[in-house]
């Protein structure tokens, strides 16, 4: 058995992702509270009422609570001297292997929300593909790009 | 500099690129014509509005297609390709030699009377921000030669910089001439087959579709309708006889297509590169440096399977926006048997053997477990709804389960030095050879189900044009996912070295 990469995302990170589902469940509200309008206007069944109670309730239950919460336990990466190791996914855990002979360049990349948290995402470029590691404290973020940046330029770009 | 030698492009530039705008406008100006008709206002300049326009329009883009061809001048100065453009603004495009790959050659039905040819220069674009490609449209066959000589001269001076033995050099010079070889050549047979058993049929129907689409809003659909009824009318038979006559047209279209297309298919290798002929109107040469070549891949189609033929496709890190690209046909179709010599030949690194470690038998139902998803509740509406046929609705579960079984039979995977084969089936069966150091990433991937019966699916990443490739095994044992990973892990150094020392 593979031993797991030893590095978490920032705490934050779990924080920013409950903030993002939170927002979608304020539209999925939006919608509900829609439906239950039309609900009372068209004198439709009852128990359509139940039903858009349950979804929000739901909604809110899985994509505030339950799933960033096994994506940030998940969410693990570890950056060694010839390869970068990553292991995400919610359902499906994905790990991945990026030898830094074949990383091309690293960007670090902030939105809105996530400067307001003091956080930054790393993606990892390697001729074929592209790989996100998504909430690093800045600090943490700046020093990882240099250091993959630094580690990477040692090899031949040989594609 | 301004003494140097600027050359242009051959005149034809400019009716091909009007001939172009031309095509793309053909739909919409005759939707136009069509919709607009001829009305009868009295005012002649409004009667014909839509033709005038277009005429004009027509005007405009002869025009410019004439400035444009005017304005587009190319250059060598400084060891670089040099391309001045614009129609408006004038932009430049400076491609040093070093970058270029490779020069691809097409010729179409335009270009043979003059003896010209369209040069794509392809550039070893590492990342999108790189990308350096240039086309001339239309120019000498000489323009190109020379073309070439430049590129090859200044090579030349840069070897000549690293180590001044200039006898050296010549020797060089010598072994490169003898080192053109035929490699592959298309028989006429197989010409034939490959032509015949084209999958281009659904391509064709499709764009024909698209094509009445187009026409959808003009076409008088009531009457088309009520032609239609009394056609099926005066016999079934008569309208499946149609049908089948208008898809033999079609399929004969794909066929002469196909045809036309890989007429005349050669493969050399020339030095370091492999050079590729094919075409009877529209003849194009292809360079690809071996250097350049990220995978294998033999690709075993089920129907052609049945007479004993393959092909076989390489990856291509260049290029992939302008030209052949990514994707490349090396043995469009050819006799099993006659796979390994050639491509032996070709790249001798390579370990051709059918990879031997099969999956377990426990992965089986990861084969076609998900599929239940669908199917449950489709069958059961079937049945529910259109009983008793509904019930042949169940026929379709035994289908999916040999289906996914026969994936699962076709699984394999091989670790050999450093090479790392694997074949897996999605309708046609892949076999792909690669190499560690064209492999951009690895994956292993898991779900619950996954994680409780020890099994997982390990996808590589192979570079291939400007995306990437995917070549996966599903569902494999754990264990063996993990060994493929830790073969793929880079050793420390010390260790590397000891590696490098082995290879030579």
């Amino acid at each position: 058995m593979r031993g797991q990469p030893s590095n978490r995302i920032s705490e934050k990170g779990l924080r920013v992702w409950r903030l993002y589902g939170i927002i979608q469940t304020f539209f999925v509200l939006l919608v509900a509270i829609g439906v239950g309008v039309l609900t009372y206007i068209f004198e439709w069944q009852w128990y359509i009422y139940v039903i858009a109670a349950i979804i929000v309730i739901a909604y809110a239950y899985f994509f505030v609570y339950l799933f960033p919460k096994i994506k940030w336990l998940r969410w693990r990466y570890e950056v060694r001297e010839s390869e970068i190791e990553l292991q995400h996914g919610l359902f499906i855990v994905k790990r991945t292997l990026i030898p830094m002979v074949r990383v091309q360049h690293v960007d670090t990349s902030q939105g809105p929300i996530l400067r307001k948290y003091n956080l930054a995402g790393i993606t990892i470029s390697t001729a074929a593909t592209n790989h996100e590691i998504p909430a690093l404290v800045v600090e943490e973020a700046d020093d990882l790009r240099s250091r993959i940046s630094t580690l990477a330029r040692v090899a031949d770009d040989d594609v | 500099m301004m003494s140097k030698t600027r050359y242009q492009l051959h005149w034809i530039t400019a009716v091909m690129s009007v001939l172009k705008t031309l095509k793309e406008m053909i739909v919409p100006i005759l939707i136009l014509v069509f919709a607009n008709g001829v009305n009868d206002t009295g005012k002649w300049y409004l009667d014909y509005l839509t033709f005038l326009i277009f005429g004009f329009l027509i005007i405009v883009f002869f025009v410019t297609g004439i400035i444009k061809w005017k304005r587009y001048v190319y250059w060598f100065e400084e060891d670089e390709l040099r391309i001045e453009y614009g129609l408006f603004v004038k932009k430049k495009r400076y491609i040093p030699f070093d970058r270029i790959q490779s020069l691809d050659y097409t010729e179409g039905i335009l270009h043979r009377p003059f003896n010209l040819v369209k040069v794509s220069v392809e550039t070893a674009g590492g990342s999108a921000s790189l990308k350096a490609e240039a086309e001339l449209t239309a120019i000498t066959k000489e323009a190109a030669t020379v073309i070439e000589m430049e590129i090859a001269e200044a090579k030349k001076r840069k070897i000549q910089g690293a180590n001044l033995d200039e006898e050296f050099i010549e020797e060089v010079e010598v072994e490169r001439e003898s080192l053109v070889r035929k490699i592959f050549a298309l028989s006429g047979k197989d010409l034939l087959v490959l032509a015949t058993t084209s999958g281009g049929v659904g391509l064709i129907i499709s764009g024909v579709i698209i094509f009445l689409f187009q026409f959808a809003d003009i076409l008088p659909i009531e009457w088309a309708y009520r032609e239609v009824s009394v056609f099926i009318k005066s016999g079934l038979l008569l309208v499946a006889i149609a049908v089948f006559l208008i898809l033999l047209v079609i399929w004969g279209i794909s066929v002469a297509m196909t045809f036309f297309a890989y007429y005349g298919f050669t493969v050399q290798i020339d030095d370091e590169d492999i050079v590729i002929t094919r075409g009877l109107l529209e003849k194009k040469r292809v360079t690809v440096p071996l250097n350049r070549v990220q995978s294998v891949r033999i690709v075993e189609n089920p129907f052609r399977k049945l007479f004993g033929y393959a092909n076989v496709v390489i990856d291509n890190a260049g290029g992939g926006v302008v030209g052949e690209g990514a994707k490349i046909n090396l043995f469009p179709i050819v006799k099993k048997e006659a796979i390994n010599t050639p491509l032996g030949e070709l790249f001798p690194e390579l370990v051709l053997e059918k990879p031997t470690n099969k999956l377990p038998a426990r992965s089986k139902r990861f084969y076609y477990r998900i599929e239940f998803v669908w199917m449950v509740p489709a069958v059961a509406a079937l049945s529910y709804f259109f009983f008793p046929f509904g019930l042949f609705s169940f026929l379709i579960v035994p289908i999916v389960i040999s289906w996914g079984l026969w994936h699962h039979r076709s699984a394999a995977y091989e670790i050999s030095g450093n090479q790392l084969t694997m074949r897996f089936r999605a309708f046609s069966l892949q076999t792909v050879y690669m190499m560690k150091n064209r492999i951009q990433s690895m994956e292993m991937k898991q779900n619950y189900f996954h994680r409780k019966r020890k099994v997982a699916t390990v996808s590589a990443a192979i570079k291939s044009g400007m995306g990437a490739f995917y070549a996966q095994v599903k569902h494999m044992e754990e264990e063996e996912a993990e060994r493929i990973l830790a073969w793929y892990e880079p050793v420390r150094e010390a260790v590397v070295v000891e590696d490098l020392d082995i290879e030579q």
